[in-house]
């Protein structure tokens, strides 16, 4: 029969069926099967007379009908519910709509009856969600979100490597750039930028600023437009052309009060009268916030294979995959030696050189903070989970105090999905209270992090709990509450109810039962917060390792003023030189100052770092192997005494070599090892081939100039002018002051010093050498301390499971407790019976924990530093800590259990 | 309650009686007789057709046969027959509505004479 039916009458039929749900159950069981095969035969006979048109007709009557119907329906089943029988059909689905708001309704008063259990049930949910809406705005602002460009996704970052040369990430320079010009047909456009800091003049006082330098190319790849004036073009970079600039529109509304005619004034850029072409839209920060502004670049047409000073990016062609990209342009590079012809045969290869073509979101966040974000976000879902374990431990406590009036509603018809329904809409309820709470936590614990987060997260000010962060908050509230409320009703299938009442209510033969499920749910808790407490651990000992990095200099009660000259110095070393040396005896005069240094670069801070292959004296090069390749920074005045930094052999630089310019440097250790034999005094040096050599005359001890997880490189310290050379630069140094004793160094006479010597000269930053450690491994410390609060939460909850399931275990077993100590036990009898019970559950989620922690740990290898991820300290340490927190969490209920009196005890029953 | 109280029927319930004056019929046999009946100016859709079952059983106006004297082949159908109420009402109601057109008939005589 069904075989036959036609598809206006099949469709016609399931309208109907549908639309007879919103009728009364009852009705509907008792009419509409026959109903259902009236109108399949009239709807045929309709088919047959008049075809698909007559039958859609007639379908379209009946639902009318129907429509028409269910107020009346509704009316007579709602005035006739009295008399209606407890056991009656099916409930529709409106009916059931209506009595689980019923059901909501008694599950907020009852909820509000308990203040003590919702208040801890709801802030334990807000506790869960709002760390994962918080971790969760910021992956998905960071990570997830793309960067504000149209199709954001097909902007990529062409990068170099050369590891052997000691150069494991190298952008690109004019001649990279003009070689992917010429032959990379996979970008539809090609642009490069570069971010310098230049002096900007005007106003009050000097200032020092980031600006980002573009090729011309740059607006096509990001396909951004100015919102007022227009982009740069070709000429704008072209040799000779009068300079210009955009500013972005933070710059705009705080120089230039958001004025509308600001198109043609002027702002001064390293004493260079710049003009004003257009301002960028709000939100637009390329590379990042710190730029005011952007000023043209060009591309040298004939610009040689060195100098790496270029991050390129481009547009993919339509089409173009970033994997075809990647390939194509790892095909591309064999192609170097015939585009550069002076490049050394072998040298590629010999420098293990590479290509990468990314996604330029993934390279400006960096593989490192996004493995971080996932790992924090994985343990903040890992809280979650605890934190619902703990009350769904609270919920089964509850369920169980309820179970006789639950078997007597089971007994009285309330089918075991009515009962289902009440627990559904106590979960809801409490989700819902969690969720909102959890959103204000989070929303604050997003605020604190935009202002205090660390600044090597890329991306911090676009972080804020928008439309998707709520979204999430709402699934994850909802996910919550299902999970909640579907635990009981493993357990309260109707026929459990009938025992239960059965058994009077008093569940004394299935209590092994029940407590057997929250042991469950105990172990998996603890197992879970072990988990975390091996994560964190692993991260505390990495920051442990990272600090106690000897740095091979002496931090504290350092401190480091930045000062600019700017561009314009450039060539005019000996002068900048002289400026600098004049702040320095001067500071190094003022009281509670020890010893004043000069440097271009603090260590692991900000400045430049130079370098590149050199020349060593009496050891002509050998074309086909790979050049020595160091980086120098220029130092002046006490630098090795005030940083702290040890010299080993020889002597220091002194007045006399850089005041006199004699071709003198220092090295370092590594430096002497790995190039000069191990005896570096006196060798000759130089950098560029046209130089006179320097000689070493001192070496130092090896710092880590470049970071504490770096390995310490070989680098050269050369005095601010050395013989006929025309490097280091003198754009900016930094005085490196160390005060007496701890003492902070006095940074407003410092002040004073540079305003009076160099009314024109901004001080950049002031930072004591501590806090530039510090920002170092800020990256490391952000993640610890994510995940130590992590396992903090992770092990309170926990405690606070094992302590609740401990205490209701010696609460049920009181009269049993009693009778043992009437037979005599001893109080210490009784608490060793109740360690032992805990121990059983602790012992179980320790086990499960530390195979999980050994699974999941690996995956934390990359962000460890000199830890091993199966580190045996953290894998012996945090069960320990845990079995110590979990005995004291089982004490207070066993010391409760050896003070029970056996008269009360029995009486009680 | 007396017959009088449910003058006058609405249609679809004074056509269900008349339906069922000649003897018990399921829901779709009804729902035929009317519609032939009417000459298709009355179809009673099942929404309709049945909740006026539903209320005219309420009523006592029709009552549904009972286990096995279902006349006809068909098991799975559920046949009403008129209890003794409705068969009241509906001759009441054939004699209102037959007062109705007799006053309608001598006022057009009247009127063309």
């Amino acid at each position: 029969m069904n075989g036959g039916r036609p598809t206006s009458v099949r469709l016609a039929l399931a309208a109907f069926r549908a639309a007879t749900r919103a009728l009364p159950a009852g009705f509907r069981a008792t009419y509409f099967a026959e109903a259902e095969r009236d109108l399949e035969d009239t709807l045929r006979a309709c088919h047959a007379r008049g075809g698909t048109g007559a039958a859609a007709g007639a379908g379209l009557a009946a639902l009318t009908d129907v429509a028409r119907r269910i107020p009346v329906e509704w009316w007579a089943a709602v005035r006739g519910r009295g008399d209606r029988s407890g056991a009656g059909p099916r409930p529709s689905v409106g009916e059931r709509l209506m009595s689980w708001m019923s059901d909501v309704r008694v599950s907020a008063r009852a909820l509000r009856r308990r203040p003590g259990y919702t208040t801890a049930a709801a802030l334990t949910l807000a506790l869960g969600i709002g760390a994962n809406v918080a971790i969760f705005t910021v992956v998905n602002a960071v990570l997830l979100r793309p960067l504000p460009y149209p199709d954001a996704d097909r902007i990529v970052s062409i990068a170099h490597h050369a590891p052997a040369l000691d150069l494991p990430e190298l952008n690109n320079s004019e001649g990279t750039l003009n070689f992917y010009h010429g032959n990379a047909g996979f970008f539809s456009s090609l642009g490069a930028f570069t971010q310098a800091q230049h002096n900007l003049v005007g106003g009050d006082r000097p200032e020092r600023v980031e600006l980002t330098a573009v090729t011309p190319e740059i607006f096509d790849v990001l396909r951004v437009r100015p919102a007022l004036g227009r982009p740069f073009g070709p000429a704008d970079a072209a040799e000779g052309a009068p300079p210009v600039a955009i500013l972005t529109d933070a710059t705009w509304r705080t120089r230039f009060g958001a004025d509308p005619g600001v198109l043609g004034r002027t702002i001064e850029l390293d004493g260079t009268s710049t003009e004003i072409v257009g301002v960028m839209a709000k939100g637009f920060a390329f590379p990042d916030e710190d730029a005011v502004a952007l000023v043209p670049v060009a591309i040298d047409p004939n610009g040689t294979f060195g100098a790496f000073g270029m991050e390129a990016v481009g547009r993919l062609a339509p089409g173009v995959t970033v994997a075809q990209a990647q390939q194509r342009a790892t095909e591309l590079q064999s192609r170097l030696y015939d585009f550069f012809p002076d490049l050394t045969p072998g040298f590629l290869e010999q420098a293990g050189w590479s290509v990468t073509v990314e996604r330029y979101q993934d390279r400006l966040i960096g593989d490192d903070v996004a493995r971080a974000l996932w790992i924090v976000l994985g343990t903040v879902g890992v809280v979650l989970l605890i934190a619902c374990a703990n009350v769904a431990n609270l919920f089964l406590v509850r369920a169980e105090s309820r179970q006789k009036e639950l078997a007597v509603r089971a007994a009285m018809g309330a089918g075991s999905g009515r009962i289902a329904a009440g627990f559904l809409a106590e979960a809801v309820l409490l989700g819902a209270a969690g969720g909102l709470v959890g959103v204000l936590l989070a929303w604050g614990g997003v605020t604190i992090l935009v202002a205090h987060g660390p600044g090597a997260l890329p991306r911090l000010r676009e972080i804020s709990v928008d439309g998707t962060s709520l979204a999430f908050a709402a699934v994850v509230s909802v996910g919550a509450s299902l999970f909640l409320g579907a635990l009981p009703l493993l357990r309260y299938r109707a026929g459990a109810l009938a025992r239960i009442l059965r058994d009077g209510g008093r569940g004394s033969t299935d209590g092994r039962e029940r407590h057997r499920t929250r042991s469950f749910l105990v172990t998996a808790q603890l197992a879970l917060a072990l988990v975390l407490l091996v994560g964190s651990g692993l991260m505390l000992r990495s920051f442990d390792r990272l600090r106690r990095v000897d740095p091979g200099f002496d931090p504290s009660g350092a401190l480091t003023v930045g000062m600019s000259l700017g561009e314009g110095i450039r060539g005019r070393n000996a002068e900048g030189a002289t400026f600098y040396r004049r702040v320095a005896y001067e500071v190094a005069a003022l009281p509670g100052v020890t010893a004043v240094g000069l440097t271009s670069r603090a260590p692991m801070g900000e400045g430049d770092a130079n370098g590149g292959s050199f020349y060593i004296e009496g050891e002509p090069r050998d074309e086909s192997r790979l050049p020595p390749v160091a980086m120098y920074k220029a130092v002046g005045a006490d630098y090795l005494k005030a940083i702290g930094q040890p010299l080993l052999k020889g002597r220091d630089l002194e007045r006399a070599d850089w005041e006199g310019g004699a071709p003198v440097l220092l090295v370092n250790e590594a430096f002497e090892k790995a190039y000069l034999g191990g005896s570096a005094l006196g060798k000759g040096l130089k950098w560029d081939e046209e130089a006179e050599f320097a000689h070493v005359v001192g070496v130092v001890a090896d710092a880590h100039e470049f970071g504490l997880r770096e390995e310490v490189r070989p680098v050269a310290y050369l005095p601010m002018v050395v013989g006929n050379w025309s490097y280091p630069g003198m754009s900016r140094m930094y005085l490196v002051v160390r005060g007496d004793g701890k003492a902070t160094p006095p940074v407003a006479a410092i002040r004073d010093v540079v305003r009076r010597l160099g009314p024109d000269v901004p001080i950049t930053t002031v930072r004591t050498m501590d806090e530039i450690m510090a920002r170092s491994v800020a990256q490391t410390s952000f993640t610890m301390i994510l995940l130590g609060i992590a396992a903090g939460v992770a092990l309170f909850l926990g405690a606070i499971g094992l302590f609740g399931v401990v205490s209701y275990v010696v609460g049920q077993r009181t009269r049993e407790i009693g009778v043992r100590v009437a037979l005599g036990a001893a109080g210490a009898d009784i608490r060793t019976m109740v360690f032992r019970q805990s121990a059983v559950v602790a012992m179980a989620g320790v086990a499960v924990g530390l195979v999980g922690a050994l699974a999941l740990t690996r995956l934390m290898g990359a962000i460890l530093f000199d830890v091993s991820t199966r580190d045996p300290i953290t894998f012996v340490a945090a069960p320990l800590l845990l079995l110590a927190v979990l005995a004291f969490a089982t004490w207070l209920p066993a010391r409760r259990a050896a003070r029970v009196n056996p008269i009360d005890a029995l009486r009680a029953e | 309650m007396s017959h009088e109280a449910h003058l006058p029927l609405k249609p679809a319930w004074f056509h269900i009686l008349l339906a069922l004056a000649d003897g018990a019929r399921h829901g779709f046999a009804i729902r035929e007789r009317v519609e032939k009946r009417t000459g298709g100016t009355l179809k009673l859709w099942p929404a309709t057709l049945y909740g006026s079952v539903r209320e005219m059983t309420e009523t006592g106006l029709i009552e549904p046969l009972e286990g096995d004297d279902d006349p006809d082949d068909d098991q799975r159908r559920r046949y009403y027959r008129l209890t003794p109420l409705g068969r009241d009402v509906l001759r009441a109601e054939a004699d209102r509505l037959q007062a109705l057109v007799d006053a309608a008939r001598a006022s057009a005589a009247t009127g063309r004479a």
